[in-house]
């Protein structure tokens, strides 16, 4: 019998319907992957699911009875969990407290916590969820962290569980963890719901995958009937875009950028301590799980941070103490990975997000004034040649999607004056055909000539497109790589977990 | 086309809200309303001097509500034109008060210019403290009014005071803003006020520094992820807000009362925030906002003395228009529910 379904699900929001009469049905231990690009709806059935969202039409069957879940509080008594892609947990309380927030245990107020302890105990033994619950939640890993949203869905009964891309914070050997425990809630009968855009999670731990196009579901099918192309063929609806093309490194020029011994402090914690190179017309991938010291090492080198120790040298120049607008002059594009707060100005419009590196720089500025036949000519020259759409300089960046933002980002950054380009999660958020175009524009602006530093928690990302792999784990680079297709993933995953490169060691298979 | 009917709608919504508690306070003070509204229109429209009047009360709305819209779309909430605008006057008084023999344009140029300077150095203070320790500026303007007030109280009182006299007020002042339109007590600050709605327009969209301002005000950290000097940018609008607070201050002293008193701008500076607000920080709008208010204020006044209601009544319609402007979002939710229903 089926545990879950859901029939002709509808849903629209002004201008976009999300849901078009959408179906998905769950069985009892399986595991389900929901497969689609952003804005193919997942988030949105998702969400009717646990019931944020009310849907329009359609019902939802829950164990062959149909149900309306007016809110979450209903969906987590009927038996669903949701982890969602930023977790929902208090980091100054303990585990324990976390999972028993909200919970009225017996003899509340007064409730027994060796018992609750004991039982929580019990529970994560036999999923192999591993945590201390005495711990705060914000001395735990993200990997740890994820464990015990899993642990917070299970302690409330939840016999479906929804997951939200949650290898995306994982290292490949955290990620086999994961799929371990995903394969005990199997055999325990729970079911769970995968959304994912990674073509080997699911063919690695899916029984049946039902895959999501422009709000409606077009197919779907058990995992083993299919292989990967064919299941981005249909989830695109075109043929997959062709990987860019990477031209052999010319070498032997001087390091572009160059950090020695720089550290960065935040809170009087030591964030980033690195010394790296950069040569022109290479890609330098920077490996490693999330919040590792990433954005520590894009801002210090593009000065919105300060190094407290250190230097920088800069196309022959030391430019430890430049500010972020004279780095910006002599050609270090950024490209951040947040890109509603720190790369674009939401409430403005897209001629003005375009125009925020040169508004006042001579023409788009003359005698004071801004010229805005300059910034208009500016602006279409830059939508033309990254087709943003719609092709509106007047629309609000707010109400661009996700990838034309980014492209709205790339067509400001990178010009024929970047010599640098620092791109920090280029591609996180993008679809398919948006990640690949970012990917070959990064390709093309190598293969002109400049330095890119490539940072990306995505390590398919990394391994198609730098040159060499530097991987950083707690704000330290454990080694650097040259990359090439015999690299161990391996090796590259347990630096990613904190295991330096020893010397002379091999990476080659 | 379908956003312009729902801006007539919410506009048809707060004149009707208005007009309805207008007219329950009205019966309340025991009065007829369409007496009142006679009464009401008459006081504007029906003198030269009742319309010269509204403008007169404009000019220091107008100017200090353009110094709050700069500070308000670069982030910086000033609540401090009330001490901004004594500041300004007690500068522009030492400057008239100056013994120096000069052309008379040429003294209240300099007594303008001494106040434009003093409102900004007053804001400068809560500006810069923003900027480079991030301390509060909402508390820091507010907390510098009283001082501001009570720094205009002891030297009137004291070294500014009129020696020919027991009251606390300065001597008469000598130079003054000329009347432009004899008999009424319109002055050259009015045409000073339309001035600057042309150069602060021009400042917010037309140059640089405006639009850096603008991008610090709708995003602090896209500004520094991008090179934009966000300090210094605090610094100018905090600084250009108070200069023309000072203005303000100043062109009642010289155009109007041409002492320095105690109540000399009697909460000019508040009313200038709602000027501010509901011109939705556009010059254009602050114009508009601020020959609004004034026109209620000498509305209200002509009620009061023609037919004894108290003009306190304008302050409650105030404050109501100010919530009602606070529940934008949901009054434009309802709008938008109603017309959904209206479709289906």
């Amino acid at each position: 019998m089926e545990l879950l379904e859901m029939k002709g699900i509808v849903k629209a929001f002004p201008g976009v319907i999300a849901n078009n009469h959408v179906n998905l049905s769950v069985k009892a231990g399986e595991i389900h992957a929901l497969l689609g690009e952003n804005g193919a709806g997942k988030t949105t059935l998702m969400n009717i699911l646990y019931g944020l969202y009310q849907a329009d039409s359609g019902s939802v069957f829950w164990k062959g009875e149909k149900v309306h879940f007016h809110s979450p509080l209903d969906a987590i008594a009927a038996g669903i969990g949701m982890v969602h892609q930023h977790f929902t947990l208090i980091p100054t309380m303990t585990v324990l407290q976390n999972i028993i927030l909200g919970l009225k245990e017996k003899g509340y107020p007064f409730i027994k916590i060796t018992e609750i302890t004991e039982s929580i105990q019990a529970l994560a033994k036999r999923y192999g969820l591993a945590v201390d619950v005495k711990k705060r939640v914000s001395e735990l890993s993200v990997g740890e962290q994820q464990r015990v949203e899993i642990l917070k869905a299970l302690y409330r009964g939840a016999e479906l569980l929804v997951l939200d891309e949650p290898t995306a914070v994982l290292t490949p050997q955290e990620t086999c963890e994961f799929f371990e425990v995903l394969r005990r809630l199997k055999s325990e009968g729970h079911a769970v719901i995968l959304i994912t855009h990674r073509m080997a999670e699911i063919m690695a731990i899916s029984d049946r995958v039902t895959i999501l196009r422009d709000g409606s579901d077009l197919a779907v099918m058990n995992t083993q009937d299919t292989d990967p192309a064919s299941l981005a063929k249909l989830m695109i609806g075109s043929e997959l875009p062709e990987r860019p093309v990477i031209e052999p490194h010319k070498g032997d020029a001087a390091p572009l950028l160059e950090l020695k011994d720089i550290v960065v402090k935040k809170e009087r914690i030591s964030r980033l301590a690195i010394s790296l190179q950069v040569y022109p017309g290479e890609i330098v991938g920077i490996a490693g799980v999330d919040g590792n010291g990433q954005k520590e090492l894009a801002e210090v080198i593009c000065g919105i941070l300060s190094a407290s120790q250190g230097t920088i040298q800069y196309d022959g120049q030391d430019i430890t103490k430049a500010t972020v607008y004279q780095r910006f002059r002599r050609g270090i594009a950024y490209i951040s990975d947040d890109r509603h707060h720190d790369g674009l100005v939401l409430d403005m419009n897209l001629r003005q997000n375009l125009m925020l590196r040169k508004y006042k720089l001579s023409p788009y500025t003359k005698h004071g004034c801004l010229n805005r036949n300059k910034m208009d000519e500016f602006s279409s020259s830059c939508i033309g040649k990254y087709q943003i759409k719609p092709p509106s300089p007047g629309i609000k960046m707010r109400l661009l999607s996700g990838g034309n933002q980014q492209k709205a980002i790339l067509a400001r950054e990178i010009s024929e004056e970047a010599k640098l380009i620092v791109a920090c999660q280029p591609t996180r958020g993008l679809d398919i055909g948006a990640t690949m175009q970012v990917r070959s524009i990064l390709a093309e602006q190598r293969n002109r000539g400049a330095g890119i530093l490539l940072i990306s928690a995505d390590l398919d990302e990394i391994l198609s497109l730098s040159d060499r792999i530097a991987v950083l784990f707690r704000g330290q680079l454990m080694g650097v790589l040259d990359n090439g297709a015999e690299l161990k993933t391996e090796t590259i995953g347990s630096m990613m977990g904190g295991r330096p490169l020893a010397e002379g060691e091999t990476t080659y298979a | 086309m379908r956003k312009y009917t729902v801006q007539v709608a919410r506009a048809l919504v707060y004149t009707g809200l208005t007009l309805a508690v207008a007219t329950l306070l009205i019966l309340g003070a025991g009065a007829s309303p369409l007496q009142c509204a006679g009464v009401f229109i008459r006081g504007i429209f029906g003198s030269l001097n009742g319309f010269a009047e509204v403008l007169v009360k404009a000019a220091p709305l107008m100017l200090a509500g353009l110094g709050i819209s700069i500070g308000f779309r670069s982030g910086f909430f000033n609540i401090g034109a009330e001490g901004q605008m004594y500041m300004g006057a007690i500068a522009a008084t030492v400057v008239a008060m100056w013994p120096v023999q000069m052309p008379s344009w040429i003294h209240v140029t300099l007594a303008m210019a001494a106040a434009f300077l003093a409102g900004g150095l007053w804001a400068f203070i809560p500006g810069i403290l923003k900027a480079k320790f991030g301390i509060s500026e909402i508390i820091n303007t507010l907390m510098l009014n009283y001082i501001a007030f009570d720094l205009t109280g002891i030297l009137i009182r004291g070294v500014l005071q009129d020696s020919t006299d027991y009251l606390p007020q300065s001597p008469a002042l000598g130079p003054e803003l000329a009347g432009i339109l004899a008999p009424t007590r319109l002055h050259a600050g009015f045409l000073l006020a339309l001035l600057m709605v042309l150069a602060v327009w021009w400042l917010m969209e037309h140059t640089p520094t405006g639009f850096e301002l603008q991008v610090v005000g709708s995003n602090k950290r896209a500004a520094r992820c991008l090179g934009i000097n966000v300090m210094k940018s605090i610094v100018i609008a905090s600084c250009l807000g108070g200069g023309l607070a000072g203005i303000a201050g100043a062109g009642e002293l010289l155009g109007i009362q041409h002492r320095l008193l105690e109540g000399l701008v009697g909460g000019s500076g508040y009313t200038a925030i709602l000027v501010a607000l509901l011109g939705r920080n556009n010059p254009w709008g602050v114009l508009a906002a601020s020959i609004g208010f004034a026109a209620l204020q000498v509305g209200a006044n002509t009620m009061q003395r023609q037919m004894g209601i108290p003009a306190a009544i304008v302050s409650i319609l105030t404050g109501f228009i100010v919530i009602l402007l606070l529940c934008d979002a949901l009054i434009l939710k309802l709008i938008e529910k109603r017309k959904v229903e209206g479709a289906a």
